[in-house]
């Protein structure tokens, strides 16, 4: 907006011979100050060498500084007039600027911002950090194992009820079918078979009702339960943590093949990670919480709202916002007192997908990154004139799901693969799924997730089509990948990523996790062992 | 710097702390690179605002960047702002009033001369001290349209409304008689006794001030504002002098507003200086209660100090609640698109700029230091300072040499020690370069950090003398290109490097250099050898590049011709020749499996370690390399070898380039302490080159400029040693001399040196690579911890037995320079006949 104007400068010498020179040099406005120096020598490269030794460049810089300084200054005099004349004569939108004025000032200074308070989450989850690291951390855990307890048991009674009803109608069935054209017509088959299914839908509906009401339930009573919790604790004088944070080192884990490695990134100022290897279902690293006595569910508790989160990427079709099944069966196993129950989240998701599509065409996205100008969100959903073809994700991007009640991730990032199961491809570092990495790592860096883990082959499954090249192919794409984000990531100003895991579907041959697994340090530089020499030897 | 000593009775030291903006999505530069974040912008700009310093400004002394884009700036604070100073006294009289404006005119006026603008004039950024009657002034947080760049590098607007030029709301920045408006403003509001519009909103506070840029014709600002606030009146009673003033600072066309220069020269203000000069004269030299010593100190070194002490100022702000911790989980985004688009909760509040400042105790660090004699605080040099019979300075001194044995990263946390360090050498760069010598003496121990840019300069010998602003340095040249190329790429995990700033600069160095040296060109690498010195010497230019233009001719003699490659060789064939003459065996091992010095050691040296070691390493290593001569570099050299012995010795030559091609994690302090030993016990003429910086001409029976030519340097495995060196150990330290005498028996018998080892060459086999095979009783322990040379009539036998030496793993062989028959030139006589 602001313009530039150009002036010139006749520098009158005389040179050695006392003869009259001149030097023109056109000086731009606004003038920037350090480059005073830089248009000495230009006007001094018009000059006969000699004159630097004559030290004319003192006089010249000083003639050339007062120069400047008058122009400068009444260039922004002169600017400021232009501006304040078009106010003057209404030529310029005051309405508008004085709304952005008052916008600027209320979203970006505290002093001028309506105050919120922070909201019921931010307390909650403070109270929460609180007390996860007081004394009364075990009787969280005591009521949260039982809160899991119930509810696991009601999934467990709907099952089998369910079974038994599948079971005790398909006996009736399998009778009425024996008598078909005896005593019964297709037609009662058939009106059994409605009847039958309206029952089975309604047991599974009044359980459905039931465990959600239950869950609604433990919900509240948890959250009073905490926050009367920490009211109390401030009375109390505060004991920290009795068990500490040791116990994190004794993570149980499903018998998996794993190795694990300390490497360095940086090619001067070395940076420190840990890669893991590993082979197992990715619902294993998903698996609900409380399912068996292991101390996951401390160390959950413990990292929830901290600094220091654990996220799992998991691959994802692109049809709306499907997550993996059995995740969300493990997410349903217990009440996420924390967040909404996954299904929620995912709805959420997805009407926020069907949003971004509908406004998505016409403007470029940008909500939330701070730049101020985007609204776009909430969305023009008014008015759609076209209907489009079914509003989803693209390969590469993700959707994320926040939980409090699975074993070994905080967060989800269900990234968006649609590569088909049976033949696999090859893709290079340019592939949308592979920049959907890197901006789940940014995103992990942002977010202080220091625990992450990929698929390595960017597949949850083996097949028979992925031959040992391929895999190694994909493998070292992969690796390579990551460790070139990782390095990246240094300058991003955010958490560093203290552990990678690289996953690997749970059905590979252990011939090719060697394999694998022998490639991480040749693409990473594993760290040389410390080894410490008495000196005085 | 200089800083008023009378200033000090409430100096304090502060913070305050903002986010910069988020580059949106993933955008790169023009030069196809990733954006450097704003932070970091920020935190190069605002280096220039440290150098600030003047009795009416308050001292930027660091800026600190934290995780999540925050930046934290800590600068002096004094008194209490203008709001509070109004409140407590009762009433200030208008001559008061302008005498606090009238400083606050002279600190614009410097900003002015340096270019820049506050724009966030406000009562909260004048803070005032009274002390003995007198008031005194300083402006703060000035600096931060400038180091934002006017607001680019921050999401929220700077300055307040209530203040702020019709032309600012407009849109024009950048002018300095827009802070001439904000000055007459608050003196307008503090005369008229008021406050400006304390109930209007943001928005009706805009329009007024279109307002008055609509009738910029009609005039009468003041008027209106006064007359808006009842005070027309008590306006009118104001001397007509300061009504003018005030009238034509309020004009609404800048051009028309008075510079700050011409402000002080105003009128109002000339009975004035009189009277507040006297004041201040009257005041300082009795101040009521006596400074603690430690506030006579420059202000950085008590920052510096409040650091070491525990001084955590990202602590100090947390617990005043200016950094929130809020869950990291709450504020992940809910849909992240790969166009950049994402779906986020609300922003939360903590994330906005709030203005608090958050004072920082000095108490602590005070108390620490007040036990200390006052001649720790300002030591004396030049007395005897150790008296015998002053028991208790004699056990001071013993515990400093306690302190000086404790490893150097202790010695540097330590405040104590610290506090000492940096006083003495203050002093020392105060009398530098008559103190030349002294300074050298005490950097031998150690370099405290904080000082460590102006030390290395004065142990390199530089003398400021302006012939930097000479140079040229920005003619386009053809090197151009590769500068552009490589400065991105240049120790960019620093920020001060990795900022724009540090990218202009490091430019200039790096074309000033190339220009004052006609007779070199630009190496790759060079990059990496300014950036130390740019990194110490960020705000002085010129002491950088003064630096680097005596530390290359010492360490980096001819490296940078066009054709260096004579130099290089002869450079890495000594180094073989060391590593060999300290570490046989590995030097063996790498010779079998022909991993060669030039595949892997021509970055260390050309950039003498500067391209593989992280900056803080290197300010260790080059710590004790300023001490020693143009050989240094080779030691360390050889320590690094040292040091990856181990695997080394178990790796084949892929293994060898995999490790090297990215060097791993050195211990630097045993790598400096290492070379340093070697260094010691090396004979001077051991590490002789053609190609080495002399200062001094060589002596008759050194090794000559040009006896040793590059082929015999590369067929020779071990070094050469001047008979001058073999002469003064036999003098001095016969102890460290082993001397193996290859001439026949009947040529010992005639004449020999006394004690040397008699083996006649002629009957040695040297097939067998052991030690016993030649049959010497005990040769192995009369070889150990000795300097082992080797001399003969035939240069060839010694070459060839020195071979066999190092294959036998004995340490520290070399070959006597031109033989046996050199040493009969020596006098007086050393050899005897039996």
């Amino acid at each position: 907006m602001e313009t530039n104007r150009t002036v010139q400068f006749i520098y009158n010498y005389k040179d050695y011979a006392g003869k009259d020179c001149e030097a023109k040099l056109d000086i731009k406005l606004p003038f920037e100050d350090e480059s005073l120096e830089e248009l000495v020598t230009q006007l001094l490269a018009q000059m006969d060498p000699m004159m630097r030794y004559l030290d004319e460049d003192i006089n010249l810089e000083k003639e050339l500084k007062s120069f400047i300084d008058r122009e400068h200054q009444k260039f922004h005099d002169d600017y400021a007039e232009k501006l304040i004349c078009q106010a003057a004569n209404e030529e310029l939108d005051l309405e508008s600027i004085v709304r952005n004025t008052e916008r600027l000032y209320k979203e970006e200074l505290l002093q001028f911002a309506d105050r919120i308070g922070p909201s019921d989450e931010d307390i909650f989850a403070q109270s929460f950090h609180r007390l996860v690291h007081s004394s009364s951390l075990e009787d969280i855990l005591k009521r949260e194992r039982g809160y899991a307890k119930v509810i696991a048991d009601m999934t467990e009674h709907m099952d089998s009820e369910v079974e038994t009803l599948k079971n005790s109608q398909q006996q009736e069935m399998d009778s009425q079918i024996n008598q078909l054209d005896i005593t019964t017509t297709s037609e009662d088959i058939n009106n059994l078979l409605a009847q039958q299914y309206t029952t089975h839908n309604f047991v599974r509906k009044r359980y459905e009702s039931e465990l959600e009401a239950m869950m609604g339930h433990q919900k509240n009573e948890y959250r009073n339960w905490i926050t009367s919790q920490v009211s109390q604790m401030f009375q109390v004088s505060p004991v920290s943590t009795p068990l500490g944070n040791r116990s994190s080192m004794f993570v149980s884990q499903q018998p998996s093949m794993e190795e694990s490695f300390t490497i360095h990134l940086g090619s001067q100022l070395k940076h420190m990670h840990n890669i893991r290897i590993l082979s197992a279902n990715v619902t294993d690293l998903c698996s609900p919480l409380h399912a068996d006595e292991n101390l996951n569910g401390l160390n959950m508790a413990l990292g929830l709202y901290s600094s220091s989160l654990c996220g799992v990427v998991v691959l994802t079709p692109s049809i709306q916002a499907q997550a993996n099944k059995s995740i969300i069966k493990n997410a349903n196993r217990s009440t996420e007192f924390h967040f909404d129950q996954m299904d929620v989240q995912l709805e959420k998701i997805e009407k926020q997908i069907r949003a971004l599509n509908t406004s998505g065409t016409s403007n470029s996205l940008s909500t939330g990154s701070g730049s101020g100008s985007g609204n776009s969100a909430e969305g023009s959903a008014t008015s759609s004139p076209i209907k489009q073809h079914v509003p989803k994700l693209k390969t590469g991007d993700f959707f994320i799901t926040k939980h409090s009640n699975l074993s070994q991730s905080h967060v989800i990032f269900h990234l968006i693969s649609d590569e088909p199961i049976n033949s696999p491809s090859e893709i290079n570092s340019r592939h949308p799924v592979i920049l959907g990495l890197r901006s789940i790592l940014k995103t992990a860096s942002r977010h202080d997730i220091t625990t992450l883990t990929i698929p390595a082959l960017l597949r949850h499954e083996m097949s028979e089509d992925m031959t040992v090249q391929w895999c190694v192919r994909r493998a070292e794409l992969v690796f390579k990948c990551a460790k070139g984000f990782m390095i990246e990531s240094a300058s991003w100003g955010g958490a560093e990523l203290s552990t990678l895991q690289l996953l690997l579907p749970h059905d590979i041959s252990e011939e090719l996790f060697t394999t694998l697994a022998g490639m991480v340090p040749n693409v990473f530089r594993v760290a040389n062992p410390k080894i410490l020499v008495d000196n005085n030897k | 710097m200089a800083t008023g000593t009378g200033t000090t009775e409430t100096r304090r030291l502060c913070a305050i702390t903002f986010f910069a903006k988020l580059h949106p999505g993933d955008v790169c530069g023009s030069n196809g690179l990733p954006l450097t974040p704003n932070s970091i912008a920020i935190l190069g700009r605002s280096q220039r605002l440290k150098e600030l310093q003047h009795e009416h400004l308050c001292q930027y002394l660091d800026v600190v960047r934290s995780k999540h884009e925050r930046t934290i700036v800590v600068s002096e604070y004094v008194g209490c702002t203008l709001e509070e100073h109004v409140k407590r006294q009762t009433s200030t009289s208008p001559a008061q009033m302008l005498c606090i404006f009238q400083q606050v005119a002279s600190g614009l006026d410097v900003l002015h001369g340096h270019k820049l603008v506050v724009h966030n004039l406000e009562p909260r950024h004048i803070l005032v001290e009274s002390r003995a009657g007198a008031v005194h002034v300083k402006l703060f947080n000035y600096g931060m349209h400038y180091m934002t760049k006017g607001g680019a590098y921050v999401p929220f607007p700077i300055g307040n409304i209530r203040y702020m030029a019709p032309e600012r709301l407009l849109g024009a920045n950048d002018n300095i008689k827009s802070d001439i408006w904000a000055w007459a403003m608050l003196l307008l509001e503090q005369l008229l006794q008021t406050e400006l519009w304390p109930k209007l909103k943001l928005s009706n506070i805009a329009w007024k001030l279109l307002a008055f840029a609509r009738n910029a014709n009609t005039g009468g600002v003041v008027e209106k504002i006064a007359r808006e606030h009842q005070r027309w009146d008590r306006y009118q009673q104001l001397p007509l002098p300061v009504r003018e003033l005030l009238e034509r600072c309020l004009s609404v066309l800048p051009a028309q507003r008075p510079l700050p220069a011409e402000l002080l020269q105003h009128a109002c203000f000339a009975a004035l200086g009189d009277h507040s000069q006297a004041n201040v004269a009257k005041s300082s030299p009795s101040p009521s209660l006596p400074l603690p010593l430690l506030l006579r100190c420059p202000l950085a070194q008590i920052y510096h100090l409040w650091q070491l002490a525990g001084g955590d100022v990202q602590a100090e702000l947390k617990k005043e609640g200016l950094i929130r911790s809020e869950a990291p989980i709450l504020s992940l985004p809910q849909i992240v698109r790969l166009s950049g688009a994402s779906v986020c909760p609300p922003r939360s509040q903590s994330h906005l700029m709030d203005e608090r400042v958050v004072l920082l105790k000095l108490q602590p660090l005070l108390q620490r230091l007040s036990r200390l004699p006052a001649s720790v605080y300002f030591p004396l040099l030049h007395t005897q300072r150790l008296q015998p019979q002053q028991q208790q300075q004699q056990q001071q001194l013993q515990q400093q040499q306690q302190q000086q044995e404790l490893p150097l990263l202790i010695r540097e946390r330590d405040i104590e020690y610290q506090f000492r360090r940096v006083r003495l050498f203050t002093r020392l760069l105060l009398g530098y370069p008559h103190t030349a010598e002294q300074l050298q003496r005490e950097a031998a121990i150690d370099i405290p950090p904080l000082l460590r840019g102006p030390i290395w300069a004065a142990l390199l010998g530089v003398l400021p003398n302006a012939s930097y602003a000479k140079i040229d340095k920005f003619t386009a040249t053809s090197t151009d290109r590769q500068i552009e190329v490589d400065i991105p790429r240049c120790h960019q995990y620093d920020e001060l490097l990795s900022s724009p700033d540090g990218h202009r600069k490091l430019k200039r160095l790096l074309k000033a250099w190339v220009t004052a040296h006609p007779q070199y060109v630009y190496w790759q690498g060079l990059d990496s050898l300014t950036a130390p010195f740019l990194y110490l010497n960020f705000n002085n230019e010129e002491l950088a590049f003064l630096s680097l233009y005596r530390f290359i001719p010492k360490y980096l003699q001819w490296f940078f011709l066009k054709d260096n490659s004579a130099i290089i060789k002869e450079y890495l064939s000594k180094f073989s020749q060391l590593s060999a003459f300290h570490e046989p065996l590995l030097a063996q091992h790498l010779a079998s499996i022909n991993f060669i010095p030039e595949l892997f050691a021509i970055p260390w040296f050309l950039t003498m370690f500067s391209h593989v070691f992280p900056l803080h390493k290197i300010l260790h290593l080059w710590d004790k390399l300023m001490l020693g001569d143009s050989s240094y570099p080779l030691f360390i050299g050889v320590a690094i070898l040292k040091q990856l012995k181990s695997t080394l010795l178990s790796s084949g030559f892929n293994e060898c380039i995999l490790l090297f091609s990215d060097l791993p994690d050195i211990v630097m302090e045993s790598c400096v302490i290492e070379s340093q030993k070697m260094y010691e016990c090396t004979p001077k003429s051991i590490t002789h080159r053609q190609h080495a910086l002399r200062s001094q001409p060589a002596h008759v029976l050194d090794i000559g400029l040009a006896d040793v030519e590059l082929r015999h340097l590369q067929a020779e495995q071990c070094p050469r040693i001047s008979a001058k060196d073999v002469h003064q150990l036999l003098m001095q330290q016969p102890e460290q001399l082993a001397l193996i005498d290859l001439r026949s028996v009947v040529e010992y018998g005639r004449v020999h040196v006394p004690h040397s080892i008699n083996i006649p060459f002629a009957t040695v086999q040297l097939g067998e690579q052991r030690l016993e095979a030649l049959q010497v009783p005990q040769l192995e322990a009369q070889l150990r911890q000795r300097i082992v040379v080797c001399v003969s009539n035939i240069h060839q036998h010694a070459v060839e037995f020195s071979h066999f030496l190092v294959a036998c793993g004995v340490l520290r062989t070399c070959i006597l320079h031109k033989g046996f028959n050199v040493l009969h030139s020596i006098e007086p006589n050393i050899l005897i006949s039996n």
